[in-house]
């Protein structure tokens, strides 16, 4: 089992659902998709790397012949899985927190799901219809979320005075290294090991 | 398409395991044992192939009962899952491991019901579609850069925050010319390899809420 690569943690979950409440789901995703400012909450809280959710029609498992048997099941199943920065009960209170109303909206069809609010019992909840990571990969185990966002501001930053850096004197030089200073000022700084949750 | 978000790609592959009573040990556990020993630093397969962000392989050994009064059932193959966000399109990415990791590949899914081996790129392609789900909805916090282009922008970060630290103070004249052999050192050298700066790798045993 390998839940955690440097500063990322892999999670999966599968909860059931009943066949017809899936298509209300499919619905309430299809707008997520569609509306930006409903998915505000889940880029502010910015240690999420990358999220999906994976509806699954009961009939839907992939059926190769051969050997194998076929499914045959009352449920369809929603998959979750998320790439996210920090410790699985920091993941889970931040969520219970921020976005308790999106995350009732998206759970709320699955079977005898609690309710985000309290957390104690959505953290029970989640830790029920949780399964295992047996191998991660990250191309960049010492970066967070935030850390890629700032790295891509800065590089972008740095190729605008790069581009001028050769073409004025050294105080129009100095001027604009001032102004790329200002603008990256919170963004630098180089990354390293995850901290120990405390 | 829910698959894609930007330029990522969000791949998620359930390949069903060969249930087969007279394997010893079980083909699912001797996918968990090739896992265990595989390095996730740069000389993980993933990191050797190109285009992977991050990637997961689980083996889910069934559907999770919550208690009455949902109803019990369980499925009747256990699924190797494999969640991928990688750059490009599908057929690239996945042409991309059958040439660069065919052995990895191999030795992970011959244990999966109608696996073709790596060997014949366009099967294994063919293969790995049948398998493949339909993300429903995808979330990526960064959409529109490669991998190379993240790994270099990290290096860029930090780099630029010693080249400030170090050029505190310094004149106008001073500090054109070094910021011009700074750049044409950075874009020298060799963009990080994917996985590196990375921890070894220990195997957690204290739970999952670590």
């Amino acid at each position: 089992m390998s839940n955690i690569n440097g500063k990322v943690y892999a999670m999966n979950a599968i909860t059931p659902m009943k066949p017809w409440k899936t298509w209300i789901l499919r619905g309430f995703f299809f707008l997520l998709g569609h509306v930006k400012p409903l998915r505000q909450d889940l880029v502010d809280l910015s240690f999420i790397e990358f999220a999906r959710w994976v509806v699954l029609p009961r009939k839907g498992f992939p059926f190769l012949g051969n050997s194998q048997v076929k499914e045959n099941l009352k449920y369809d199943y929603l998959l979750f899985f998320s790439n996210f920065n920090g410790t699985w009960n920091q993941y889970i209170d931040a969520f219970s927190a921020v976005l308790s109303k999106g995350l009732n909206l998206v759970w709320r069809w699955s079977e005898k799901f609690p309710g985000s609010v309290p957390v104690t019992l959505f953290k029970e909840y989640i830790a029920r219809v949780q399964f295992d990571t047996d191998y991660y990969y990250t191309a960049y185990p010492h970066a967070t979320a935030n850390d890629i966002k700032s790295a891509h501001i800065v590089q972008s930053s740095l190729d605008q005075l790069a581009a001028k850096a050769a073409q004025c004197n050294p105080q129009e030089f100095a001027d604009a290294y001032l102004r790329f200073m200002l603008q990256v000022q919170a963004h630098i700084g180089e990354t390293g090991e995850a901290p120990l949750a405390g | 398409m829910p698959n894609r978000n930007g330029s990522v790609y969000g791949l998620t592959i359930l390949s069903p395991i060969i249930n087969d009573e007279k394997a010893t040990p079980s083909h699912d556990l001797q996918i968990r044992s090739y896992l265990a020993k595989l390095s996730t630093r740069e000389d993980s397969p993933f990191a050797i192939a190109p285009a992977t962000h991050l990637a997961r392989l689980a083996v889910m050994d069934d559907v999770i009962y919550v208690g009455m009064p949902a109803c019990e059932e369980h499925l009747n193959s256990k699924y190797l899952v494999f969640e991928s966000n990688c750059d490009g399109d599908l057929d690239s990415y996945l042409g991309g491991l059958a040439d660069a990791i065919p052995e990895h590949l191999d030795a992970i899914w011959k244990h999966c019901v109608g696996y073709p081996g790596a060997a014949n790129g366009q099967a294994f392609i063919d293969y790995m579609k049948a398998c493949q789900l339909e993300t429903t909805f995808y979330f990526a916090a960064v959409n529109d850069k490669s991998v190379s282009e993240t790994l270099r922008a990290l290096q860029a970060k930090t780099a630029v925050g010693d080249f400030i630290a170090n050029h505190q103070g310094a004149d106008a004249a001073t500090l054109q010319r070094e910021f011009i052999q700074f750049m044409a050192q950075l874009k020298s050298e060799p963009v990080p390899k994917p996985g590196s700066m990375g921890p070894h790798r220990t195997i957690k045993t204290g739970g999952r809420n670590e």
